[in-house]
């Protein structure tokens, strides 16, 4: 299993898109932060309000009109709800708009991905990206980037109103300053990592779970409640470990940041106090300096709950790009086939260096030809047809079709040249027919019927109906059926050159030779290469090439070979029930 | 604090969920409690915060600075005594939270463990699964609301007798207008909630979609179509957009509405209070602190909104999750011990003899399945070991001895050599990597056999799967074991050396081994045919082959 992680963004990358991401709306963008900046100045207004009716009372000047005040205070409240509800909606549509072009040019890039590339990697990787790291954007981009805006902007007004009320009583809230940024850093440092883990512990409890109830049947063959049992109690400790880790971080960082709150509003009382006992500062300075501070905690706590939201987003965003940077695997030169003749010449090839799986092989597959590759597990078999596909190309030595080597043709090219059924039995959500309309999307109801039933599956598709539903929450289709599904798909797309990589495998042996012929007769005059592990494909073959090591051991027709008397003749002898030593 | 998770999570009360919740409350009683203490005192610390800045502010208009040095250090003690409660009550709400998930988890764990087989006949694994994914977090925050919601009732309480002690206007608009606000936006919940539901429903869809283009990219980069799933993505994703944006749409009413109807209650209490204060009824420390007052409830209201809605989600879990819990296995077995001999299937005359290693050719793969299944006792039948009915039989010592071992059983994910040997004999583990030609699967991975296996073994072909599996099965080693297909996913070099090894790994044992295969069969002792339900021939391979033309037509496919 050589598997291979995709690549990752770097911060560069991230950042530029990012900012195209940022400026490619100006107007929505303007649009929303100007309103939540009339939303953050009219909720400055109450603060100045009571401060002057506070003045007023002490100094009973009697030259304010309480109800005229307490009607503004209503009306900068009203105002403020109605921006801010304008704001929140504006900001929403605009990241709704941000996050579904994200998602959708993750997809357009998965979808443009090498093909080399995908049948190297497993899935798994790339299925995090697709749900967790799309998830985890998401929850960004919804919340903790319009939330550190508002954030940023109420702040910014807040402060600036607590200078313009009088810069001497902005001055004794800054002494939490230095509490609030050391213990932040500090937290933010380890929180990532150890969110990570929590997050991983946790998905492995409930993966856990869910393998339990899958696997219940299985637990009950094997005798494994215990071990079942085992097995979450370990993966509970281990996700409380982790738990306990990110705890421990906030039970040092929660108090400072409350401390680092609370701090700024005494000092300001207290300092402004005595001020205005010496006669520095006015009523109104204190009283409104001190009901700003208590309103800017509000912003500073979104602030900093948001910013480690964000991190993880940064890094959601890195592996989603990232997916962008797997290299191009084909190298077209413009060369166009003469023919539909596939060649292999000393072909050698490695998914480690210095560890070839493939030790120099020569075929020429004749056009019309059927050919059956058989051999044991691990020779190199699905190797081979992978770089007869043209999905790889090989270490040394070269594959042609028509004298133009296949890895030098563009990929919808190659497509109508050769095409790779595998072991694979996906089913699309979709319909029926949408399964097996993909490689050939205009094509008719009737070829998609006669695809259909070359691969004997007429008969259950239209009992259960072409527009059923399929797929995941869809009708359930069983893995011979699906392979079928495939077949037909292949029959459809009709390329010259076909290479079976035990597209058979998991239809009922008894089903499967039915198939074959049926399938071979619609196949007439195509090339057909087939692994096989069943030995009548073999049987029924033009020619059967034993591969062995890496290498051809055997080339030549059923007959030559049973005749040749070598390990195929042998394994056809044991099949058919003839003394293996007569 | 205990450490989690608990040995044994105890018997719950699954009668109905909030006999259900309340259960798991009671389990962690002490916790909670303590929890509850602390948010309460954390609240009132909060509560108290505007009292002690009017009085500061009373103290600096009457410009006597001990009084104001005083007071800001009752603000300070305050803030102080909010930070270390609200950090404690925060421990506490993270360790009720948890307590409670992992207890729902060992629960579920241990009754799929309980029902076994009869699990996936009950109930779908996606209800089952759901629980992991949702139920207990839902459940967890049931648990942890509760904190922060008692301490909520108590601080909006405290937070009026202390308005209604300094002023009975006053105090009567705050214990008015509160409730008031919380039924206003009331109206707004439903449709909010509506939209969500098909928000997420939507977004579901999407990453469906999405996993499915992911999970069949091989096909659409094979024989392409890609154009035609990013268009459907794409339809799909803007109609999750716009569903967002309704969202957001009711969302911003919200935010607004919990700005303007607190804001309102603000005004008007400001209002009424510098009247007061102008008539010198109170002071303009005491206007600032009714201010703050005002202010305040702001808090404690969102968080009996939030409590609300986290109450009902964790009924809703709970329901899900009392649906499992009241399941009963249904094959229970007697309590005779099991004796050795002959496993008898009396409907089909199937007869699995001692020592043997037996070939059952099934003309129909579906009758093979079924007569594995009645053997195994996996479904009720005419079934006897050594002239005992299997349903008398202790059910824990017959699996020991009987193995059914079919196609749809898992692999769990975990080191290869603990998921593979069940029964930890590792000597019998190589000589079954050996039988079922699986070595090469373990050298090819990075740590043999040491690997961790994640996926459930996605990872592997579908013939390495089947090999492993085989493996599985041959290092538990029963008495009598039942083999359905198994080598069906393999190729013909591989499946000839398995049969071949197949034996000799069984010897002295019995192998009832459910397949078509002329490779494998060819080298059981004795072979059944089975049409129709019922054992129509039996001999070896070879004899078979010769006189029973049928047997001939279905193992070697000639025509």
């Amino acid at each position: 299993m050589a598997r291979q992680i995709l690549p990752v963004a770097d911060q560069a990358q991230v950042r530029a898109y990012a900012r195209r991401l940022t400026l490619k709306y100006p107007r929505q963008l303007a649009a929303a932060l100007g309103l939540h900046a009339l939303a953050a100045v009219t909720g400055l207004a109450s603060p100045l309000l009571l401060g002057r009716l506070v003045e007023d009372v002490v100094h009973g000047t009697g030259n304010v009109n309480v109800d005229v005040m307490a009607l503004a205070i209503a009306g900068f409240v009203a105002a403020q709800a109605v921006l801010t509800r304008f704001a929140v909606y504006a900001s929403a549509r605009l990241g709704e708009r941000v996050l579904a072009e994200l998602r959708e040019e993750f997809v357009d890039r998965v979808l443009a991905l090498p093909l080399s590339t995908v049948e190297r990697a497993g899935s798994g990787d790339l299925i995090t990206r697709t749900s967790r790291d799309v998830d985890s954007l998401s929850r960004t981009v919804r919340h903790a980037v319009p939330e550190t805006l508002i954030a940023l902007v109420a702040g910014f007004f807040g402060v600036g109103a607590l200078l313009l009320v009088g810069p001497v009583t902005a001055v004794p809230s800054l002494i939490a300053v230095p509490l609030l940024w050391i213990s932040t850093r500090w937290y933010l440092k380890r929180a990532r990592d150890g969110y990570l883990r929590e997050n991983a512990a946790y998905a492995d409890m409930t993966e856990g779970l869910a393998e339990t109830v899958e696997g219940a049947r299985t637990v009950e063959a094997l005798g494994l409640p215990e071990r079942r049992r085992a097995r979450t109690d370990t993966d509970i400790a281990r996700s409380y470990a982790a738990e306990r880790y990110t705890l421990g971080l906030r039970m040092v960082w929660f108090p400072s940041v409350e401390m680092g709150y609370a701090i700024p509003v005494v000092a300001t009382v207290l300092v402004g106090g005595l001020m205005y006992i010496q006669g520095w500062v006015t009523l109104l300075q204190v009283t409104a300096a001190t009901l700003y501070v208590q309103q800017l905690i509000d912003p500073l706590d979104r602030l900093l709950s948001w910013v480690d939201e964000l991190q993880v987003g940064g890094a959601s965003m890195a592996r989603l790009l990232g997916v962008a940077n797997v290299p191009d695997d084909r190298d077209p030169t413009g060369a166009r086939p003469s023919g539909a003749e596939l060649t292999a010449t000393g072909v050698r090839y490695a998914y480690r260096d210095g560890h070839d799986v493939l030790h120099g092989i020569d075929l020429a597959v004749r056009p019309g030809e059927r050919l059956a590759m058989v051999g044991p597990s691990g020779a190199g078999k699905s190797t081979l047809g992978r770089l007869l596909a043209g999905i790889h190309g090989p270490r040394t030595g070269a594959v042609t079709v028509g004298g133009t080597p296949l890895v030098e043709l563009p990929l919808d090219e190659l497509r109508g040249h050769v095409a790779l059924v595998t072991q694979e039995h996906h089913v699309f959500r979709g319909t029926l027919r949408d399964n097996v309309l993909i490689a050939r999307p205009d094509a008719t109801d009737a070829e998609v019927r006669r695809a259909l039933e070359a691969v004997d599956a007429w008969e259950w598709v239209s009992a259960m109906g072409l527009d059923t539903e399929v797929g995941s929450g869809g009708e359930a289709i069983s893995p011979a059926h699906a392979q079928q599904l495939a077949l037909a798909r292949l029959v459809l797309a009709d390329p010259h050159t076909l290479v079976l990589d035990e597209a058979t495998s998991l239809i009922d042996p008894r089903a499967a030779r039915h198939l074959e012929r049926s399938l071979a007769a619609v196949l007439d005059g195509r090339t057909v290469i087939a692994i096989a592990h069943r030995l009548y494909t073999a049987h029924d073959a033009d020619r059967v090439a034993v591969v062995e090591d890496g290498v051809i051991s055997e080339l030549g027709s059923h007959d030559e070979l049973v005749a040749a008397g070598g390990a195929y003749a042998a394994l056809w002898d044991s099949w058919h029930g003839k003394s293996q030593t007569a | 604090m205990r450490a989690l998770p608990v040995a044994d999570p105890g018997i719950p009360d699954h009668r109905s969920p909030l006999r259900f919740l309340w259960w798991l409350a009671r389990a962690q009683a002490a916790p909670l409690a303590i929890g509850i203490g602390f948010a309460t005192a954390w609240w009132l610390a909060q509560a108290l915060v505007p009292a002690a800045l009017g009085a500061a502010i009373d103290a600096l208009t009457a410009r006597r600075s001990g009084e104001l040095i005083a007071w800001s250090a009752a603000l300070l003690g305050l803030g102080g005594l909010t930070a270390v409660c609200g950090t404690l009550r925060h421990r506490y709400a993270v360790f009720n939270w948890l307590s409670a998930a992992y207890r729902t988890v060992q629960l579920t764990s241990r009754q799929a463990t309980r029902l076994g087989a009869t699990l996936p006949k009950r109930l779908s694994t996606g209800e089952v699964v759901s629980v992991g994914n949702s139920d207990i977090a839902h459940i967890g925050n049931s648990m942890d609301i509760l904190l922060r919601g008692v301490g909520a009732v108590l601080a909006i309480g405290a937070v009026t007798v202390i308005l209604l002690a300094t002023s009975l206007p006053l105090g009567l608009m705050v214990l008015i207008g509160v409730p008031v606000m919380a039924i206003a936006v009331g109206p707004l919940l439903k449709p909010l909630h509506r939209r969500q539901h098909a928000q997420r429903d939507l977004q579901g869809d999407l990453a469906t979609r999405a996993g499915d283009i992911v999970a069949g990219l091989r096909v659409l980069r094979g024989i392409g179509g890609e154009q035609v799933f990013a268009a459907r993505y794409g339809e799909e994703s803007q109609r999750t957009r716009r569903a967002g944006v309704r969202v957001a749409s009711v969302e911003s009413l919200l935010e607004g509405a919990q700005i303007l109807l607190p804001g309102l209650l603000i005004a008007l209490v400001t209002w009424q209070g510098a009247h007061f204060a102008l008539d010198g009824r109170i002071s303009a420390g005491q206007l600032v602190a009714f201010y703050g007052y005002a202010f305040f409830l702001i808090a404690p209201l969102r968080t009996l909104t939030e409590a609300a809605d986290k109450l009902t989600k964790g009924h809703v879990a709970a329901r899900r999750v009392c649906r499992i819990l009241e399941l009963e296995p249904e094959i229970i077995g007697g309590t005779q011990a099991v004796p050795g001999g002959p496993l008898l299937d009396a409907e089909s005359g199937v007869l699995v003899r001692p020592g043997l290693l037996i070939g059952l050719a099934a003309a129909d793969p579906d009758e093979a399945i079924a007569i594995a299944d009645r053997l195994g006792h996996y479904a009720p039948g005419a079934v006897t070991l050594d002239g005992v009915p299997v349903a008398q039989l202790d059910l824990t010592e017959f699996r020991e001895q009987v193995l059914v071992a079919d196609n749809a059983a898992k692999l769990f994910s975990g080191t290869l050599r603990e998921e593979l040997d069940v029964r930890g004999e590792p000597a019998g583990l190589t000589r079954a990597l050996h039988a079922a030609c699986a070595e090469d699967i373990v050298e090819a991975l990075p740590e043999g056999l040491e690997t961790r296996v994640a996926e459930a073994g996605r990872e592997f072909s579908g013939g390495q799967q089947q090999r492993l599996r085989l493996a599985r099965a041959l290092t538990a080693d029963p008495e009598i074991l039942i083999l359905v297909e198994p080598t069906s996913a393999v190729d013909a070099h591989t499946e000839a050396r398995i049969a071949e090894r197949l034996g000799k790994a069984r010897a002295g044992r019995s192998t009832l081994v459910c397949t078509t295969s002329p490779l494998v069969l060819d080298r059981a002792d004795l072979v059944l045919y089975v049409e129709h339900g019922k054992v129509q021939a039996e001999g070896a391979h070879r004899e078979l082959l010769a006189s029973c033309a049928r047997y001939r037509s279905i193992v070697i496919r000639e025509d």
